[in-house]
This record gives C-alpha cells, structure tokens and sequence, in this order.
C-alpha cells in the first residue's frame, strides 16, 4: 500500500548501529540488553506512542518495517482492540494472537494469516476502515506534502524516477490520520516545495477540496520528531537525543523554526525496547537496517 | 426469425455427445497469439503471485510496443522491458520491496525516455479496471484529487460531481487486450481457484477480452466443485500449467526466492552485460522447464512452505 523509496538511507545514526548488526540481536535481546536504539526502532517507538485509541485497523504497507513493528507494539500495549493488517493478513494481538513474525516480504504467503485477510482490491470498498497509515517519501515539503512519483526532469522526461505512489493519494485523502516516515533528512529531502504531488498533506488545500481524513499526524526523521502549525506549516515537536537546533536546521531544505526551549524526544524506555527486541522484532530486522 | 426445425439424425439413435472443450494450451502457443501493439494486464501484488512463467514466455517471442497494466508489478514489468517488448507501463508501482525500492530495468528505461509511464493511485487501477468490466467509460475516485496525478496522466480528468460539487477525479477504463493471470489451481475449463486474496486478478481479468490464467495444477472440474465458491472465471480463456511458475516471487504454497530476486536486482542495475547474462540465462534460454532447470531444484524445493 505505502512504500519507502529512498534506496540510499545511511544516516549517521543508522549507519552506527548497524555494526552490531542481527547477532547482536535476536534471541539476545532482553531487558538487560540496553543497547542504544537504532533510527528504525526510535521510530518504531516514537510511532507506537503517538498511535490512538480510535485507530481501530491500523495498515502497514510494503517496504514499512519500522510501521509494522510500531504497529504490533502499539497492539500489545497501547491498543489492545485494534487490528492491524501486515501484509495479507488482519491480525489482531489483544487477546493473546502471536504477533505476526518479521518476514522479508510484506506480501509473503505465511502473512495469509490473523483473523482475516487483507483483499487489494476490496480495501477501496470501505475507506473508512483503515484508520491510519504510514507514508515513506522521496521529498516532503514544509506544507506536509510528499512525493514518491521521482523528480521530472527539465524536458519533460524523469531525471529520477520512483516506484509509484502506490495508494498514498486514496490513503492520505480518506485515513483519520497518517504518518510519515523519512529515512533521511537533507535539504534534498526537506525540501521547501515537492516537485510532484503523491500525498497532499497542505491542510488549507485539504479544507479547500473537502478532503475526509484527518492528514498528516508527524513527521519523523532520523533528526527530530515534527508536526504542523494551525497554518499548517511544518514545526519542530522535539529532536533526538544528541542532535542540535542548529543541525536540524541545516539539514532542512526550507527555513525551520526551531524554538531554543525545543524538547529532547523522549528515549525508548527499557521496557519498551526489552519489549520491541523480545517480542516484535525477535530478528533484529530493525537493527540490521542502516 | 423463424426457428426452423430441427433435420432428423441421419442415422438411428441419438446425436452423439459433444464433449466440452478443453482450455489447456502449451506455454509458449497461449501468448503467441499477443500482437505488436497490444494492452496487457499482469495480476499478482509486490512479491506475491505474478504470472511469470507467461512473462518469459512473452519476452522470450520478441513482442513489441505493448501497453503493459501492472497495478503493483516488478520483476515482471522489468523482463518484458528489459526484451524490448514494451513502450508503455501503467501502474501505481514497480519495485521490489526491501530489496529494489524501484525495480531496476524500469528506472533507468523511464529515465532514458525508452519507456513512457502513466501513473495511477492503487485505487485508480481498481476504479479503471473496474469502469471496464462495467463497461463504463470512468468510475470516480476522491483520492488524487489536489495531487499531481491530473498533471501527470491528464486522462484523468478533476470534475465536480454533480449531486454535491465536491472535486473528484474521472478514472477512466482500463480496457485490456489480454490478461496475464497466476492461479494456484485451475479445471480444463477455465474454472480458476486461487489460494488467498487473488490481488486484483479478478478486476484484470473482468477488464480484458483473452485472459490466459497460470496454474501450477490442472485439476478434475470434480475438484473445483468442491469449493465452488472459490471459482473465477471469464468470458474467453486459456489455461496454462507451469510448476513452480511464479518463481521468483510467492505463490500460496511457496515463498519468494530473495536470493535470486537479490542477484537480479544486482543484475538489473548493473546493466548492460550482467543483464544481458540474467536474460541469456533465465529467459531466452530454452522454455519454462528449462528455467526451472537453471534454478535448480535444491532452490526450489527449498522455498516450499
């Protein structure tokens, strides 16, 4: 359904952790086990936090590991009526459902499994049903907007070409509320106006076209946690531990408002990171990622 | 007209039966009947389901110019590309997954200008494909609406509806030549039982007149009335058995082979001799036997669930 495309993430932080690779993983991961969060699993849990109790079918698209782990740890904590549909399967883990194993492909047939099924065609019919889903992007612009078409080039043709915007239009204009999730952060990438259009997320656009869903919820970025202004345009809500304002800034394609009070995002706690390892990403997926 | 009646059997006794007609044909005869030209519609979903065995079959005959319609495609998009068969693609995305977040063969052919693409929302595929088999010329969407869909594939149309003026978009039909479509088992008869959700292989096969179907078992129409409810079929098809022919990707009783998809993502951005290899070797070399025979059977008897 959403896909990230960026092929070449390798920021800094993801890039430190990725040293310790999946052995250091696996069954190992324990709540002694302390090791500091990779970017994937910050946002795994920076995502599990701001899910809702009105989230009540929560879907994860292809190439969104980070997603479905926030998911599935949103689910045995948080969220214990919600289901969540990982690839073709609805699963729902409240009652004591094993949570659905990490798997190379999203649509793998050993996913044909939960309570019932996700239909790619039927998923159209009921628009309201999916509450919220997650956005990856090759640009996300200062009004919420994303853009996984690929960046045209001058004569009319592609100077870089991405996948598609799978349904992020459809999902964007109809889900209570979606998330987006930027593997990197670089004026390339925050960019003060997309080249192309896959998600509107400018609230005044949205009001204007009477578009249903909620929009964009946050924005998160190996550098910071943001959201929107009531003018919609974009704010910082916290930076991770470790990065400066004046990083953020620089790093932003567009001019920031960083306020000089801005809160630090709060760390994974040891439960929750015990509880991210153990039981929702027993592999290591989300470590192995750099 | 005036029903005339019916002449007496020349001979004693009662007409002799006329059997049901089988659909089964060989690979490579179901698409050689695919012109220069024509619009084809790929079924199955990211990994998952992809007709392949009929892919290699088609980029193997050296078909040209064909509009291909794969709503989430990959591998396949990039083979029939990678041939030469191919100048147009509608889709909502081509990509690997976590292996290719774009497939390969169709970045650098969209880049190059080889191969034109029109972009659609993955509920734009649904609406056209469905506006088709409707036989209706759109169906409207909310979804894209205020994005650079319109711009970008100016067959769709912005409109306001006219019971309430709300903007929407036209999403219009997707009429198809041919489907392209895998289903785990199939009768002699073009009765269809696919295994799981069926993507959007149903709607392709609705939107277009000649639907090939790939089974990995031609089953007794015995069997297929066991479960009645799981049947597809269409107006005019052939069947096709191919084992283990949606290889690379997943069928319901065997994952996708992520080494081999790994070596041809390699091959795929590589280009020029390394792709050229890939094809020599896993396409234009011989028919789908063949290929199974150079992935080997220790691969493939290690992908069965």
């Amino acid at each position: 359904m959403s896909t990230t495309a960026d092929p070449t993430p390798g920021d800094a932080a993801g890039a430190a952790v990725a040293a310790s690779g999946p052995a250091a993983a696996g069954a190992a991961a324990a709540a002694s086990d302390l090791a500091p969060p990779s970017t994937d699993e910050l946002f795994a849990i920076v995502l599990a936090r701001d899910l809702r109790p009105e989230d009540r079918t929560i879907q994860i698209g292809a190439n969104m590991p980070m997603a479905r782990a926030a998911a599935v740890l949103a689910n045995l904590t948080t969220l214990p009526d919600a289901r969540i549909v990982v690839g073709l399967g609805v699963q729902a883990l409240g009652d004591g459902g094993a949570a659905p194993p990490v798997l190379p492909f999203v649509f793998d047939p050993r996913t044909r499994a939960g309570e019932s099924l996700m239909h790619q065609a039927r998923v159209f019919d009921d628009v309201a049903k999916p509450d919220v889903f997650f956005v990856g992007g090759l640009q996300l612009d200062r009004r919420g907007n994303v853009n996984l078409f690929g960046i045209p080039g001058r004569d009319g043709g592609w100077k870089m070409r991405g996948p598609g915007s799978v349904a992020l239009a459809t999902m964007s204009a109809n889900c209570r509320g979606y998330y987006v999730v930027m593997p990197s952060h670089d004026p390339r990438t925050f960019v003060e106006r997309v080249a192309l259009i896959s998600a509107l997320g400018d609230r005044r656009e949205r009001a204007r076209l009477r578009l249903r869903g909620g929009g964009v919820r946050l924005v998160v970025s190996p550098l910071g946690v943001f959201d929107f202004d009531d003018d919609g345009e974009m704010r910082v809500r916290s930076i991770h531990s470790g990065v400066t304002p004046e990083q953020v800034r620089e790093a932003t394609g567009f001019p920031l408002n960083v306020p000089e009070d801005v809160p630090t995002t709060t760390l994974p706690t040891a439960q929750e990171l015990a509880l991210l390892r153990g039981r929702v990403d027993v592999d290591g997926a989300l470590r192995a990622r750099a | 007209m005036e029903h005339a009646p019916a002449a007496p059997p020349a001979s004693d006794g009662p007409p002799a039966p006329v059997g049901r007609r089988s659909l089964v044909a060989p690979l490579a005869d179901a698409v050689a009947a695919i012109p220069d030209g024509a619009t084809v519609g790929i079924g199955g979903a990211v990994t998952a389901g992809h007709p392949m065995a009929l892919v290699r079959a088609l980029a193997r005959r050296g078909v040209r110019d064909l509009t291909i319609v794969a709503p989430t495609g990959g591998v396949d998009v990039d083979l029939l590309i990678a041939a030469g068969c191919v100048r147009t693609v509608v889709t909502c995305y081509v990509g690997i997954e976590g292996l290719a977040p774009v497939s390969p063969v169709f970045r650098s052919a969209v880049q190059s200008g080889a191969v034109e693409v029109i972009d659609l929302d993955e509920a734009h595929c649904v609406q056209g494909l469905r506006a088709a088999g409707q036989g209706l010329p759109f169906l409207p969407w909310r979804g894209g609406v205020g994005t650079s869909f319109s711009q970008l594939n100016p067959s769709l149309v912005e409109f306001n509806d006219p019971l309430l003026g709300e903007p929407l978009l036209a999403v219009p039909a997707l009429e198809l030549d041919w489907a392209l479509i895998f289903a785990e088992a199939a009768d002699a008869y073009g009765n269809a039982q696919p295994v799981g959700t069926g993507h959007m292989d149903a709607l392709i096969g609705a939107a277009a007149a000649r639907v090939i179907v790939q089974v990995e078992r031609v089953v007794s129409t015995e069997e297929i009335r066991r479960n009645p409810d799981r049947t597809l079929y269409w107006r005019d098809t052939a069947v096709v058995r191919a084992p283990f022919g949606t290889h690379p990707y997943s069928n319901a009783f065997m994952t996708a082979d992520e080494q081999h998809l790994r070596d041809y993502v390699r091959a795929g951005r590589e280009g020029g001799a390394a792709l050229e290899q890939y094809l020599d070797c896993h396409v234009r070399n011989g028919d789908h036997d063949d290929y199974l025979e150079q992935v080997g059977i220790r691969r493939l008897a290690s992908l069965l669930i």
